[in-house]
């Protein structure tokens, strides 16, 4: 098992140096310019007059020339480069100048990664200067985590009863009004689910007002005994929550229901009723035990779409987890930020997938590895 | 006496049927199926015909004696394209059945054929269209003059859509004969909101699905077929865009996108470059599968070109998944394009942004209420059909 795990681990570098390859280029190499970009998300298109003007205001309000110095020290200067013998060799057309330049950027910053250095952040600058993106995630992951194990858990706990009575009962009205249920769930949007969860559930909205809005904690938590901060937490968490797990159970249902119609059909399960074995125990002791494990692999394999699905949800309910901040870089133009924030969320999904693989190394017998 | 024997003699050969027939059958049997189709082409349908169903230029305008149709000189060049496309495929299934018979003897399928030709036509009229045509942009020129006119056809719901001419004295009304789903915070008419959103849903849908699909099935078939290195570099490439969550690759390419790309043409961009893994996925495990099969290694064997055996024989046999999967992706997109218009990524008339807009104020629910259940409709449609098409092809699919 160490061996499989060390292996594992080894066969994620590639994945993880190709993540960070994707991230460089899609930020460094995008044409136009990001000033210009920032208006049209804050006021949409406006015609190219009023955006050169605007533009020319926002860099002399807001001092963002800084901001092109903050770009050339993530990036490498950009300007130098084609005064360089390099620039000359690869300066056939401009783009191959910039891909040239880009290439050795690339170098460079991978090289800053290694030690930790993941750049400057420019929407979040206090006066002593600006801070590491790295410290910025590292304060919010927690939230983000909390939402996502918490849905993750449920989600689990609910399809699986779910998707093995529907298996029992094929063909009969549970199968099929579970089924029917549980796509039509999956068709509402989630920002309208958490649109109405907020404005008729939230405390501030029109109705019930019940769940707190916008934090995972009320203030002062860390005062209090474990049960009472458990209690608050899901106080809080549970309107996120619901938004995050409904959409999620057709899927893994399905899958479950799936799992068992193949396990019932199974060879070992007609050896089982053909001894004598009562139909309870060959369906709980046999066939289920056995359908249990593709539903590792699918759960495992739906996580990154849960963590995508909990940006929206976060942004919706305020909640301060990465999901917001990366939402928030994205409307600042936060170059270092939003690089952070994907290479966060590819480690994420990475470590989840190992751990899903390594259960199911676990659970499964049959699995070995080389 | 040889009618009471039947079985003796040389019975007609039953003309073979397709794949693609099969699937179709077994999709006719069920309502959910029809009926979602049918939804869906409905759908189609209104996205493409809004300007006949809300807006400000009337079909028909008689003024002095003078007959006009002003609304053909407005309808955009783009709008012409779709109408004639839509046609195209409507007609496409009448056109094989007049050619099959001749087609069947001459031993060619029909529809290569007939898609080639309504590719040839669509694509002469809309260059030509886009060559010589100039769509009219005067707006609030006739609704103004209403009374003048001795006889005018406006459409169902006649009311300005052109961002000058809204009404603010008409903001937040209650759903009424004059507006069937209320007004917005503007004064603009919802209906008119939610067709021009459908248009957007149902191009990033096709387009953006399209894009993905082809993306996919191009590398998974080559990845699939040839196997070794070309495969390992390929599934490690599909393994980053499969680990960054797909709307956080979104987010910060259209954060980085520059202000001159039309907004619509960039979601749909980024939505079909960053989702083609699942595809991808789908197609190589099936070509990996039929790569060992008999009928590939006898066209192997027979010397027919790598390019020919992948194009004619193994991708077609392997595109049971994708069909599913695109039918899934459909709706996923609709649901993306809806997610990014809400968070204010995008500025496009979209489903999303009507949605934000009504989330300040819940009590004109109409906004709202009409914009989700617009949503919920075409995703829940897209989900039927899809579950549909995978229990006709095989239930036990995995997707």
């Amino acid at each position: 098992m160490k061996t499989y795990i060390i292996q594992r681990l080894l066969l994620m570098i590639p994945t993880l140096i190709g993540i960070t390859i994707v991230t460089y280029f899609i930020v460094r190499l995008a044409p136009g310019d990001p000033i210009e970009a920032m208006i049209r998300n804050q006021s949409g298109n406006i015609d190219p007059k009023a955006m050169k003007e605007s533009a020319q205001k926002i860099r002399e309000r807001l001092g963002l020339i800084e901001y092109h110095y903050l770009r050339d020290r993530l990036f490498g200067p950009e300007k130098t480069w084609k005064e360089k013998p390099t620039g000359v060799l690869f300066g056939v057309t401009d783009a191959a100048d910039k891909v040239a330049s880009a290439a050795v950027g690339y170098v460079q910053w991978f090289g800053h990664l290694c030690v930790g250095n993941f750049g400057e952040s420019i929407k979040y600058r206090t006066s002593g200067g600006s801070r590491n993106p790295l410290l910025l995630i590292a304060e919010r992951i927690p939230v983000t985590a909390t939402l996502n194990i918490i849905a993750e858990t449920l989600i689990f706990v609910i399809t699986i009863p779910l998707g093995f009575a529907a298996a029992r009962y094929q063909g009969k009205w549970f199968d099929r009004a579970s089924s029917f249920v549980l796509l039509a769930l999956w068709s509402i949007p989630a920002i309208l689910a958490a649109t109405l969860l907020i404005g008729y559930l939230g405390l501030g909205g029109r109705g019930l007002e019940w769940f707190p809005i916008g934090n995972l904690h009320s203030f002062g938590y860390e005062k209090l005994p474990l049960g009472a901060y458990l209690k608050d937490l899901l106080w809080h968490a549970a309107l996120p929550v619901v938004c995050l797990v409904y959409g999620g159970l057709a899927y893994l249902a399905k899958m479950g229901r799936a799992s068992l119609l193949e396990n019932l059909r199974a060879d070992y399960v007609r050896t089982a009723r053909a001894k004598g074995l009562p139909e309870e125990r060959v369906v709980y002791h046999h066939a289920l035990r056995n359908s249990l494990l593709p539903m590792i692999t699918a759960l495992v394999l739906s996580i990154p779409g849960l963590i995508g699905g909990s940006v929206i949800v976060e942004y919706i309910f305020s909640i301060q987890g990465t999901g917001l901040l990366l939402v928030d870089a994205a409307k600042a133009y936060d170059l270092a930020l939003m690089m952070a924030e994907t290479l966060l969320y590819g480690v994420l999904t990475l470590v989840f997938l190992l751990v899903g693989d390594v259960l199911y190394a676990w659970a499964d017998p049959r699995v070995r590895y080389e | 006496m040889s009618s009471l024997l039947p079985t003796t003699e040389a019975a007609p050969l039953a003309r073979s049927r397709s794949y693609g027939a099969i699937v179709w059958r077994q999709l006719r049997k069920r309502p959910s199926a029809m009926g979602s189709l049918g939804i869906i082409v409905l759908l189609a349908l209104v996205a493409i015909l809004a300007p006949f169903i809300a807006g400000e230029v009337p079909i028909r305008w008689v003024e002095n004696g003078q007959v006009s149709w002003p609304i053909f000189r407005y309808l955009s060049n783009g709008e012409y394209a779709a109408m004639l496309g839509f046609a195209l495929v409507l007609l496409a299934p009448i056109t094989v059945r007049l050619l099959r018979s001749g087609a069947h003897r001459a031993g060619t399928g029909g529809w290569r054929w007939v898609f080639l030709a309504h590719l040839a036509i669509w694509v002469a009229v809309a260059v030509s269209l886009v060559a010589w045509r100039e769509p009219e942009r005067r707006y609030g020129f006739y609704l103004e003059r209403a009374a003048e006119a001795e006889s005018a056809w406006f459409p169902l719901i006649a009311t300005p859509r052109h961002p000058g001419y809204e009404s603010v004295a008409h903001r937040d009304e209650a759903p009424s004969w004059r507006h069937p789903l209320g007004t917005d915070r503007l004064g603009q008419d919802i209906v008119l909101r939610i067709l021009y959103g459908a248009r957007t849903a149902m191009t990033i849908g096709f387009v953006a699905v399209g894009i993905g699909a082809s993306i996919g099935i191009v590398l998974g078939s080559v990845s699939g077929y040839f196997g070794r290195w070309v495969d390992l570099v390929l599934m490690r490439v599909a393994e980053v865009f499969m680990f960054i969550p797909q709307i956080v690759l979104i987010i910060i390419i259209l954060a980085v996108t520059p202000s001159w790309v039309p907004p619509l043409w960039a979601v749909v961009f980024v939505i079909g470059v960053t989702g083609w893994t699942g595809y991808y996925r789908y197609m190589r495990a099936e070509l990996l599968r039929i790569r060992s099969e008999d009928y590939i290694t006898a066209a192997r064997a027979l010397g027919i070109p790598t390019w020919r055996l992948l194009l004619r024989h193994a991708v077609p046999n392997g595109m049971a998944p994708i069909l599913v999967g695109a039918t899934f992706g459909i709706a996923g997109a609709v649901f993306l394009e809806a997610s990014l218009a809400f968070l204010n990524l995008v500025q496009t008339p979209s489903w999303g942004e009507l949605l934000n807009d009504g989330r300040q104020h819940l009590e004109y629910w109409w906004g709202w209420a009409s914009a989700g259940g617009a949503i919920f409709l075409t995703v829940f449609v897209y989900n039927l059909l899809g579950e549909a098409i995978r229990d006709a092809i095989d239930p036990r699919l995995k997707i």
